[in-house]
């Protein structure tokens, strides 16, 4: 003799039909988790160049004289040194106006690659030793800011998408 | 405590004036370094013009004790860690110190290697090329120049010399002094400029910290007690001494506990008019 289930343990057994919005809110949500710790891997990047940078790049290939001379005079450290002061402050104004504004984008492996220019132009200026720690702590300040920035938006959307997903789940339970 | 208002306000500007102070701070520090390197070599190859230019008589005289004479009493300097003057061959001829005379110098040295790396000795170098950086075997820092004595007509047609006027240089004098007191100096700039950026870190903090406190959080706090009061049915509580554009919230908020008291005194006199006109209804009813 067969027992038949309850009505009420049947209830229990199957899982509740999603709503369409749920799926796309657990999709965003996924999608946000990852893009909070897109920070970190640029943070990652940038501290291996730095690695790099220290080393002087010694486990790269030696740039030869003919080439050196198609490349022409590198720029003075002062020029370079300019350029990242420039280059340092626009990026922090543009970061912080993204922040005010709300904004989505991020750019961190765009500045991670700019940064590593720098490192490049003092390395072939032969003026790498002494302003290492310059393009050092612009990189620290670009990405911190940067990730502080994409960390706490995505962390807001987060909460969003959550409230969201709980409101279309109580819903779901006040028409079954 | 990472999502208070507090730490999202004062985390990005504690960051952005620090790290770009501090970007600043390095920058400077490097172009004062290279600034005062370059003065102190400028000043070695002046007083290496000067010297070679006072003993250029003597030189061409052939005058050996005034020349020796010459390089005891600008060594006997407190600054000068050496002068000496050495032959193509690398011969020490004169020298501050007596021990070295005589010696020949290492050109496998740093400064030498410069002119000497490459099959033929270069006979040229710019200012900068001819200085070096070096430690002594007292473990002290030298700053050093080395400055060609250039082969002249007045040298080679001279009755006592001996040097052909092929002879592009006739010696090299050397001249080193202490990087002692650059790098204090440096170290003390660099002292001076951390202890610039804590003040800066500590200033951008606290004064955000501060105009938050007086302008936003205080405020806020006095909406927060006043809109729980009012929830939890007290609406005698008075809102005052809120400036700023926290005003048109704190008047919205006061104008719904206003209009909430007005509500419950009309509501309580609804049901307080009800009662007296049911009351006579039923003794009414009652009565037998």
């Amino acid at each position: 003799m067969t027992k038949h289930p309850a009505p009420h343990d049947q209830q229990k057994e199957e899982p509740l039909a999603e709503l369409p919005g749920s799926a796309e809110h657990r999709e965003n949500i996924r999608r946000l988790k990852a893009k909070s710790s897109r920070g970190l891997y640029a943070m990652a990047a940038f501290i291996a160049v730095s690695i790099g940078a220290i080393r002087d790049f010694d486990f790269l290939p030696t740039i030869s004289p003919q080439v050196r001379t198609a490349l022409g005079t590198p720029p003075s450290a002062n020029m370079i040194s300019t350029a990242l002061l420039l280059y340092a402050f626009s990026a922090i104004i543009l970061i912080l106006s993204r922040m005010m504004g709300g904004s989505h984008s991020y750019s961190g492996m765009a500045h991670v690659g700019y940064l590593s220019g720098f490192y490049i132009f003092y390395s072939l200026g032969g003026t790498l030793a002494d302003n290492i720690w310059a393009v050092f702590a612009a990189g620290i300040t670009i990405l911190g800011l940067e990730s502080y920035h994409i960390w706490t938006f995505c962390n807001e959307e987060i909460r969003k998408e959550m409230e969201a997903l709980e409101e279309s789940s109580r819903k779901q339970r006040l028409q079954q | 405590m990472l999502k208070s208002l507090t730490f999202r306000a004062i985390v990005p500007v504690a960051i952005a004036i620090t790290g770009f102070v501090v970007v600043c701070c390095i920058l400077l520090y490097s172009a004062l370094k290279a600034d005062m390197i370059n003065d102190a070599v400028s000043y070695e190859t002046k007083l290496a013009d000067t010297i070679i230019r006072s003993t250029h008589y003597a030189m061409l005289k052939g005058d050996r004790e005034t020349l020796r004479n010459i390089i005891e009493n600008i060594s006997s300097q407190d600054e000068l860690e050496h002068v000496r003057i050495f032959n193509k061959k690398g011969l020490i001829m004169f020298s501050g110190k007596h021990g070295e005379v005589l010696t020949y110098v290492d050109k496998k040295a740093s400064g030498c290697i410069g002119c000497h790396a490459g099959p033929v000795a270069k006979s040229t170098l710019k200012q900068m090329e001819r200085a070096r950086r070096f430690q002594d075997p007292r473990g002290k820092e030298i700053i050093a120049i080395t400055s060609p004595l250039y082969n002249d007509p007045a040298c080679y047609t001279a009755s006592c010399h001996f040097h052909g006027a092929d002879q592009k240089i006739l010696g090299i004098l050397d001249i080193g002094i202490s990087a002692e007191h650059l790098d204090s100096t440096l170290t003390l700039l660099q002292s001076r400029m951390i202890i610039f950026s804590i003040m800066i870190l500590l200033l951008s903090i606290g004064g955000v910290a501060a105009l938050l406190r007086r302008q936003v959080f205080v405020p806020l706090r006095q909406i927060r007690t006043f809109t729980s009061k009012v929830n939890s049915g007290s609406l005698s509580h008075d809102l005052s001494g809120i400036s700023g554009e926290l005003t048109d919230l704190a008047c919205d908020v006061r104008s719904i506990a206003c209009q909430l008291k007005v509500a419950e005194e009309e509501l309580r006199k609804i049901k307080g008019s009800r009662k007296t006109d049911h009351e006579p209804v039923a003794e009414a009813g009652s009565a037998p």
